[in-house]
């Protein structure tokens, strides 16, 4: 229905003139018509005046348009003009909103208004209201957007409007998805003003409506607004012509929209002076056909599209306007080695017969250009040129009042050879073995503008100095750039000549003689290099000298030397050698040769150098030796100073250690890598060596030795790392061993006479006749001496000890080793005199020798009495304290099974009988204890009477049993 | 010998000595006309994405929804599923030929339109495609022993710029176009799967003669 509609619309709005609403009364003073443009937005307006009171009257009309209701007047329009009789006056007004979105109405009225006429002033009655209503054509299909596809300008404002017959409350437009504020103009129509449109797409900007779908169903209500760009005024509008027939101009249009649905902007050329106007098909140029008799010509381009004309005029002489044909037909006459002569031809303009021509030739790597006034037939001589050369010759020309050169035309030729015009540049290298000599010679190839054309061959003639009849000659084809020659003796007169196919050189003449051991001879210089290259100078010899000659190898190596040389003139005194085969870092030997009237070179000196000096790759490799408290020796012997990328100028060592001073010899300084320490340079390259003194004993130290050269130091890594030794180390060394050498000795000689040693110093058992005693005893009574037998002996006194030790000794964990035990006795056991010292009641008497019972009573059995050692021990004491002990011990320490624990005896019977089978004295207590049936004695015990029975509640025998062993109860 | 065996893989279901017989049947037509279905698939979602952003917004926005006014002509590829299960052989080749015919005669016009060269281009790559895809229909119809649709006298589809249209409306038609396009290709791409299985022999049967490939 949607596409019906505005089917409808679109036809009958615009076709149908609207008849059927104009309201023509033939008793109003004008009848009016109106009819519209739907499309454009127009109202078209057809009116006639009835009874007009002469043929011809200028009348003045207003017309009033309202929008919606007829009160709404929205324009106003004054139009006057003459009006004739049954003439039909057309008005057309433009409405900004498009029409089918309100209803229009238009009314008119007119005056007479010549100055003589009769009714001046007085307007004439209304017209009736004319109802332009292009909204009851759209009948009640789905909403519409209007107006329908419109082109628009850019930068115009453009009003859209909504028509439907729901409401529109929830109606939301967008432009190119841009949503754009809506403006309600009556209940069915919205309206949408879009402000300055700009170019999207020559697809058009999209304006579409996006309704509620639960309103309007099905409808989605859109128009595409076209935006054309705004036209510009073309520029750069030129005409010519190259063969006075035809006239092109050409332009440049500027922008351009190039809508595919709407025509694109045209272009018409308007000739003033013939009045004649050519619509142009293209959009930059246009041709015109040139007048036989026109010379003058005032163009008008003229630029159109739908909204706007835009125009540029160009006024000009046609012969000012010549741009000539490309010349054609260039050819070279009369080629010589140095002379060409060029001819060519232009093409006829019909009067104009001479032509300003430009004349360019290239060659050589350079351009010459020259001038030359020509007629339709031109020419050119070329002189001076280069034998056996290309070169390239064009040619463009331009009309005598200059206005555009044509296009070049152009053509290459070459000169003719001619014989190569100097002698090749030629040096040699000479070794003399056994009478013969092996000359090498070198030559360079001669350049292109000495060769003259292809140098095809190199002749080398040889003369013996001696015999001149004795000549070789040698042909080296080229491209060859050296022979080797042995010849017999080295006097010889070499001559080098190079050939073409035009003809020979001169001759390169040099004198050979034996070498000998020049280069020996002459000592060796080192040069500087410099951004120029290696600069040298040398002392001219006493002698005559033609020129000097300064030779070296490119390459690095002997073996791949690339021989080079430079020739100098007699003057020169120095040079600055270089070549692109130079590289930093590399040493190069320069020879410098004085070259003799008789064309000998001799050796003059020797310079070695490099281009650019760089600073050393690697670090020596260092040794340490020599290490002290104080100092060590860092040495780097096989650090080749010879082969490095510069002159090694000397040494820098870098020492780090914790110690804030340096040592004299250095500076502190900071180092490569940003630390802190010393340093200290050494400028004799030679110097290997360096010891580093006056150091901290055991104190770490880092050094880095890196040779110098001009360009720097060597890397800052790595260091290395020494300790210094320590202060005392020495002395203490030199002490030490021979102590441990002394201790081991006596150790060994213990050893061996341990047996001796032992028979001497300590006896297991003394013999009493080896005894010093007896010795002492001797002289008094020296008839008998007699030992002792134990069986002689009564004793008549008994000594009783008290020994505390021996309760202490049945503590658990008390039980001691004998020896500990014996050590002790000492202290506590005492040999008391006889009856004099008895000072308690009691019997107490016990003999001891104290070198022979030691190990009897063990420490159950004969503890002794804990009395201070300087207190003299009393009876009473001694058997009081037993008691007193005893309380104070635990019950479990009483023995309830009859015999007699040690511990508690009070009476202890020692013999005194020194057994023959008696063991060592430190033999273990058991022993000690198989003594006893040996023994004439017995223990006894005196049990105090409180001791008597134990107690009755005592338990603890299983415990004394278990601490004291049976071995321990025996006896 | 790789390229081949993976080729010989991937056409297996289409491979003639499949048949029980030995006589191919409809069964290789049908499934190149699936692959070429899928294919245009492929190449129309390209198309349309560019076409589309041409005509610019909303058309280009993947929610765009319009109603379908101006787009009465184009064959509806909706179908009650009910309504397309129960359709034979003959009518649902049929409804697919006839559909086709008619978009392609619409696709012409739009490419006639078409400002861009480039968009041109595709649009005629796509035309030649679609063209082809026909001829596969015409030649399943053939195989399978049906006749092609006869158009009716003064139905014969063919494409005229409507003068009564505004660039708005055309702007929705190509839109619509485009889209039952698209709907129709899917369309078609279930029905020739669907007539595939129904022509495929029970898997019992199946002979696989790799001799013709040359093995």
């Amino acid at each position: 229905m949607a596409p019906m509609a505005v089917f409808q619309t679109s036809f009958l709005l615009a076709l149908l003139p609207l008849s059927a609403h104009q309201s023509e009364v033939s008793s109003e003073p004008l009848s009016l018509n109106v009819s519209i443009s739907s499309a454009q937005q127009r109202l078209h307006l057809k009116w006639s005046v009835h009874n007009l009171t002469h043929p011809e009257l200028k009348m003045a009309f207003q017309i009033e348009i309202s929008r919606i209701n007829k009160s709404n007047v929205i324009w106003v329009e004054n139009y006057s003009t003459t009006v004739q009789q049954n003439q039909t006056l057309h008005w057309t007004w433009e409405s900004e909103l498009p029409l089918e979105c309100a209803t229009h109405f238009v009314r008119i009225w007119g005056k007479e208004d010549d100055a003589w006429a009769p009714h001046q002033r007085v307007w004439s009655s209304w017209s009736s209201w004319v109802k332009v209503d292009a909204q009851s054509l759209l009948g009640q299909g789905p909403p519409l957007v209007f107006p329908i596809d419109k082109l628009v300008e850019e930068g115009s404002n453009v009003t859209v409007c909504y028509v439907s017959r729901h409401s529109q409350s929830n109606v939301s437009c967008l432009l190119h998805g841009q949503r754009i504020p809506r403006e309600q103009l009556d209940t069915h129509v919205s309206v949408f003003t879009l402000t300055n449109v700009s170019f999207i797409s020559t697809w058009g900007s999209n304006f579409y409506c996006e309704n509620d779908p639960d309103i309007i169903a099905g409808a989605e209500p859109g128009t595409v607004l076209f935006v054309s760009k705004v036209l510009e005024e073309p520029k750069g509008f030129s005409c010519e012509t190259r063969d006075f027939r035809t006239l092109n101009c050409t332009w440049d249009p500027r922008s351009d929209t190039d809508l595919p649905k709407y025509r694109s902007q045209r272009y018409a050329l308007f000739e003033s002076f013939s009045g004649k106007t050519k619509s142009c098909e293209q959009k930059n140029w246009c041709t015109w056909q040139v007048a036989q008799d026109s010379q003058m010509y005032n163009f008008t381009l003229i630029a159109e599209n739908y909204f706007r004309k835009r125009s540029v005029n160009l006024l000009f002489n046609l012969a000012h306007r010549v741009h000539p044909m490309t010349p054609f037909n260039v050819l070279f006459e009369s080629v010589s080695t140095a002379n060409a002569t060029m001819t060519w031809k232009v093409h006829s303009l019909g009067n104009f017969s001479t032509f300003l021509c430009q004349v360019e030739l290239h060659g050589e790597g350079r351009a010459i250009q020259h001038n030359a006034s020509s007629q339709v037939d031109g020419q050119y001589f070329f002189s001076g040129l280069a034998p056996a050369t290309e070169y390239a010759a064009r040619v463009r020309c331009a009309a005598k009042h200059f206005w555009k050169w044509s296009e070049w035309a152009g053509q290459n030729f070459s000169t003719l050879q001619a014989a190569p015009s100097k002698a090749p540049d030629v040096w040699r290298s000479v070794r003399s073995t056994l009478g013969s000599c092996n000359v090498t010679l070198f030559w360079k190839p001669l350049s292109k503008s000495q060769a003259h054309g292809e140098v095809l061959f190199y002749n080398v003639a040889t003369e013996f100095l001696g015999r001149p009849s004795s000549s070789k000659l040698f042909s080296i084809p080229a491209p060859a750039t050296g022979t080797e020659l042995s010849l017999d003796g080295c006097s010889h007169k070499i001559r080098v000549t190079a050939s073409n196919s035009a003809g020979t050189s001169p001759a390169s003449v040099m004198a050979i003689r034996d070498p000998g051991n020049q280069t020996a001879e002459v000592k060796e210089e080192r040069i500087q290099g410099t951004e120029d290259g290696v600069s040298m100078s040398w002392k001219p010899p006493p002698g005559d000298v033609i020129g000097y000659v300064v030779d070296w190898c490119d390459g690095p190596q002997e073996s791949s030397c690339d021989l080079q040389w430079e020739n100098l003139g007699p003057n020169a005194t120095s040079t600055i050698i270089s070549s692109d085969a130079f590289r930093p870092g590399v040493r190069y030997n320069f020879r410098i040769y004085g070259i003799s009237p008789e064309s000998t070179a001799y050796l003059l000196e020797r310079k070695t150098g490099y281009s650019q000096e760089l600073a050393p790759a690697n670090n020596p490799r260092v040794n340490i030796s020599n290490l002290t408290q104080h100092s060590f020796t860092l040495s780097w012997e096989d650090y080749a100073t010879d082969s490095q990328p510069g002159f090694i100028q000397g040494y820098r060592i870098y020492l780090r250690s914790k110690a804030e001073q340096c040592p004299p010899e250095f500076t502190k300084a900071d180092l490569p890598d940003n630390s802190e320490g010393c340093k200290h340079d050494i400028d004799n390259p030679e110097q290997k060596t360096f010891v580093v003194e006056n150091l901290q004993p055991e104190s770490f130290y880092e050094f880095l030795v890196t040779p110098r050269t001009r360009a720097g130091e060597g890397p800052a890594h790595p260091f290395g790392k020494v300790t210094t030794r320590e202060q005392h180390a020495h002395a203490l060394i030199r002490t030490i061993l021979p102590m441990v050498f002394l201790l081991l000795l006596l150790t060994v000689l213990c050893y061996v006479k341990s047996q001796w040693m032992k028979e001497t110093c300590y006896p297991d058992i003394p013999d009493p006749y080896k005894s010093s005693v007896l010795s002492l005893l001797k002289p008094k009574e020296n008839a008998h001496l007699t030992i002792m037998s134990a069986h002689d002996c009564i004793p008549d006194k008994l000594e009783v000890v008290n020994k505390p030790e021996g309760i202490k000794a049945q503590f658990p964990g008390a039980r001691k080793s004998l020896a500990e035990t014996d050590r002790t006795k000492h202290d506590y056991i005492y040999l008391l005199p006889t009856e004099k010292s008895s000072v308690g009641p009691g019997p107490g008497i016990c003999f001891e020798n104290l070198t022979y019972n030691q190990a009897a009573p063990d420490a159950g059995f004969c503890g002794p009495v804990p009395a201070p050692h300087t207190a003299p021990p009393g009876m009473g004491g001694l058997l009081t304290a037993p008691g007193n002990l005893l309380r104070s011990l635990e019950p479990s320490y009483m023995n309830s099974s009859g015999e007699t624990p040690a511990g508690e005896t009070t009476l202890n019977y020692v013999s005194q009988v020194a057994s023959p089978t008696s063991g060592h004295k430190d033999s273990p207590p058991t022993n000690s204890l198989e003594l006893a049936p040996r023994s004439e004695y017995r223990m006894q015990m005196a049990i105090p009477p409180g001791l008597a029975s134990p107690s009755p509640n005592e338990n603890s025998s299983l415990s004394s049993m278990s601490f004291l062993g049976p071995g321990e109860h025996r006896g | 010998m790789l390229a081949c065996l993976c080729t010989v893989l991937w056409h297996l279901p289409a491979v003639p000595a499949l048949n029980r017989t030995g006589d191919p049947g409809p069964g290789p037509s049908i499934q190149k006309t699936y692959d070429l279905t899928r294919y245009l698939e492929h190449q129309l979602r390209s198309l349309a994405g560019t076409y589309l952003n041409y005509l610019g917004p909303p058309f280009n926005e993947p929610d765009f929804n319009p109603p379908r006014l101006g787009a009465e002509t184009l064959p509806r590829a909706t179908v009650n599923l009910e309504v397309w299960r129960s359709l034979n052989d003959k009518l649902r080749l049929t409804q697919n030929y006839e559909a086709y015919s008619h978009l392609l005669c619409h696709l012409r016009g739009l490419n006639r339109q078409a400002a861009a060269a480039e968009l041109r281009r595709s649009l005629a790559h796509f035309c030649t495609s679609l063209q082809g895809l026909l001829g596969s229909i015409a030649g399943v119809m053939a195989a399978l022993g049906y006749p092609l649709p006869q158009p009716l006298p003064g139905t014969e589809p063919t494409w005229a710029p409507g003068p009564a249209h505004s660039d708005f409306l055309q702007k929705m038609d190509d839109f619509w176009l485009l889209k039952e396009l698209q709907t129709w290709l899917w369309r078609s791409a279930k029905d020739f799967n669907r007539l595939k299985k129904k022509m495929q022999p029970p898997a019992a049967a199946v002979t696989l003669h790799l001799g013709t490939h040359g093995f």
